[in-house]
């Protein structure tokens, strides 16, 4: 897509993600043609959608979509790895499959959940009827979320075959980190917003340098993410991948601490809308990695080959 | 030429010309030993056509995006042949002195410094005019016979090497700030000039104070018209936070490999390793999608101060992390790769100062990009 039916896209994108959330947004996409752009032109149509998901703080079933298509089993639900994992949530022990994952807010609207586990060197999956998986609903820090706990041994699994597990999650790293790097703007600018308004001392706040450097640090906190993603689409590594997710997740932070600090005590209430974006920000940083895991692993790699990662050429 | 053809026939040559390439010295050599491998890395990029693609005809290029120069620094500084600091100054000075000099004046200086034949420096800061560029007060005062220049620069690199000085001067009021200021191309052989040299912390005298005692510099030399010397000094500081840096990545990036290669196994923590790489990436890959809008046509502004800030923020971690992985060469190493590794760790205290400093970016950062109104 280029130039005008990118443009029109955006926007009908944007007119669904402000008006819609949950099984309507996923309708809404449904209709706009979101899954054909995404085979179509995947750059485009995850990096706008999930932008402008994190923007509204709304959710979609746009993820599990991206996974159970990159995994070749699209009528199925993906289970997520735990919260802060990145490995597959499947465990074999001789012929009995553990699980110990994550659902999304459609995890029960399909009859059948995908469960990948690690065989070996590969990965394998496994189809089980959703509704028989051991499960909770989680409240947890963003119940708007929707996600559910499944956790322990799974009966009645079919195997389905090898899948590539790596790839996969880097596509859904990839879309979070635009989730992550569209809610910290939305964050910036609710901020930006109080400090041109607020009045203290007979002037807006947006005049003192101490505010205005903390919007300046989180703005450079939010690129720094969005530059490592566009480097990422072109790098195609699952490593590339993992850098951009956790680049945006640490911007998402500072975004989070600078924007509730110069937002203050309305940024601190229900009635503002800053905690939504600090709560769902939280989690999305532990869904498919957490920061502190994605970091080491890859300090790890580094230092067990002693090279550093490969670069995207100019 | 295509970027990936120039790519592939570059490397070619750089590998096919290595020994003739290399530094005659170990670690990172003098300051002399330096500026004569720049001379000759350049006039070898030159002679064979590298050094002439991404710039103008009317300066002796053969044309082609900006891409290609970039590439150029690239990889010379990804083999070490270069330092970028020393490297980036036509990069930086180039460009702008190519849009505001009259077209014969540039067409004649510009091939001697591409081919490493000539250094130039850049008058700007002055002892009362840092992070204030628009208050500078070298006066140039217009005569028949030109120009009369009285005043001193400072913080002015390499211009003991230079030939000539691209510089700034109030030929206004004071009051006229930005107004009142003029760009002129000045001889460095122009009677009336004397140049002191600064030794910095890191044990180098690339920084100068230059001190113009009526000094007179032809009409001619006017880059631009009178008054125009903002309007030359904000078209430049972008290429100092664009092409500059696109080569900082490039040798950041080398110096973490080469850190990596040579820590011994336990001196690097894993986390603090994975958490730098990514920041070194993150600056590069702003700084390439600056490379890539710079070759596009677009005007680059205040949005170059991210790059600039996150560029001193890798550069730091990075020799932060090797002063921690390397004690004993930082500290009490005397053979030459532990004086390098001394040196850019000492050079890198600098980063948030050097090109504006880390508040004046967070400043424009501010102003120009969130839009936060005037400061007072």
């Amino acid at each position: 897509m280029e130039g005008d039916d990118l443009a029109l896209f955006e926007r009908s994108l944007e007119h669904a993600t402000s008006n819609h959330t949950g099984a309507a947004l996923d309708a809404a996409l449904d209709g706009l043609g979101w899954q054909e752009a995404r085979s179509a032109d995947p750059r485009a149509a995850v990096s706008l959608l999930f932008a402008l998901q994190g923007a509204a703080n709304v959710t979609s079933s746009a993820l599990d979509q991206l996974l159970a298509h990159a995994l070749g089993h699209d009528q199925s639900v993906v289970l997520l790895p735990a919260i802060g994992q990145w490995s597959a949530p499947g465990a074999l022990a001789g012929s009995r499959l553990q699980v110990h994952g994550v659902g999304t807010s459609s995890f029960g609207a399909r009859d059948t959940c995908l469960i990948v586990a690690r065989a070996r060197e590969s990965h394998v999956a496994f189809e089980v009827e959703t509704a028989s998986l051991p499960q909770r609903r989680i409240e947890g820090i963003d119940s708007s979320l929707s996600l559910v706990a499944v956790t322990g041994e799974v009966v009645g699994g079919r195997e389905v075959g090898p899948v590539d597990w790596r790839s996969a999650i880097a596509l859904g790293q990839l879309a979070l980190g635009h989730e992550l790097v569209g809610a910290s703007r939305r964050m910036l600018e609710l901020a930006r917003a109080h400090a041109l308004d607020r009045i203290q001392f007979g002037q807006p706040i947006a005049k003192f340098q101490a505010i205005r450097h903390r919007l300046a640090e989180t703005l450079v906190a939010i690129e720094a993410g969005d530059a490592m993603l566009e480097a990422a689409w072109l790098d195609q590594a699952p490593q590339a991948a993992a850098m951009a997710k956790a680049v945006a997740a640490r911007g998402a932070r500072i975004a989070a601490r600078h924007c509730q600090q110069v937002l203050a005590g309305i940024g601190f209430t229900t009635e503002h809308a800053l905690h939504r974006y600090v709560r769902r920000v939280l989690v999305l940083e532990q869904l498919l990695g957490g920061t502190r895991d994605l970091t080491r692993d890859l300090g790890r790699e580094i230092l067990e080959h002693r090279q550093l990662p490969a670069l995207v050429p100019l | 030429m295509e970027l990936d053809a120039f790519r592939k026939s570059l490397d070619d040559w750089l590998d096919e010309h290595g020994e003739e390439l290399a530094p005659a010295y170990d670690g990172a050599g003098t300051l002399d030993e330096r500026m004569a491998q720049l001379a000759k890395v350049r006039r070898l990029a030159f002679d064979a056509g590298w050094a002439r693609w991404g710039r103008p005809g009317v300066v002796g290029g053969l044309g082609g995006s900006t891409l290609l120069r970039a590439y150029l620094s690239e990889a010379v500084t990804a083999r070490d042949l270069v330092e970028p600091g020393l490297y980036s100054m036509p990069e930086v000075l180039g460009p702008s002195v190519i849009t505001f000099a009259r077209p014969d004046l540039s067409a004649e200086m510009l091939p001697p410094l591409l081919r490493g034949d000539e250094v130039w420096c850049q008058g700007f800061s002055e002892p009362g005019t840092g992070s204030n560029l628009a208050s500078l007060t070298c006066r140039a005062v217009r005569t028949d016979p030109g120009w009369r220049v009285t005043g001193q620069k400072v913080w002015t690199s390499l211009s003991q090497y230079a030939t000539r000085c691209v510089l700034l001067t109030r030929t206004g009021s004071i009051e006229s700030a930005h107004k009142g200021i003029t760009a002129l191309f000045v001889d460095m052989d122009s009677p009336g000039i004397t140049i002191r040299p600064i030794e910095t912390m890191d044990g180098e005298k690339e920084f100068s104070e230059v001190f113009f005692d009526d000094v007179l510099v032809p009409l001619d030399r006017t880059l631009g018209d009178e008054g125009q010397g903002w309007a030359f000094a904000m078209d430049l500081l972008p290429y100092e936070r664009s092409t500059a840096l696109w080569q900082r990545a490039a040798w950041l990036h080398r110096r973490l490999g080469d850190l990596v290669e040579t820590a011994e196994p336990g001196a690097l923590d894993a986390s603090a390793l994975g958490e730098i790489t990514q920041l070194v990436y993150a600056f590069r890959a702003r700084s390439r999608a600056t490379q890539h809008r710079m070759a596009a046509g677009e005007e680059l502004g205040a949005e170059t101060s991210i790059d600039k800030v996150l560029l001193a923020t890798a550069e730091q971690a990075v020799f932060d992390l090797a002063a921690e992985a390397l004690p004993a060469e930082v500290v009490i190493g005397d053979d030459p790769r532990s004086d390098r590794w001394r040196s850019e760790f000492l050079y890198s205290r600098a980063a948030t100062i050097y090109g504006g400093s880390a508040e004046i970016q967070r400043n424009i950062i501010a102003r120009r990009l969130l839009d936060l109104g005037a400061e007072r």
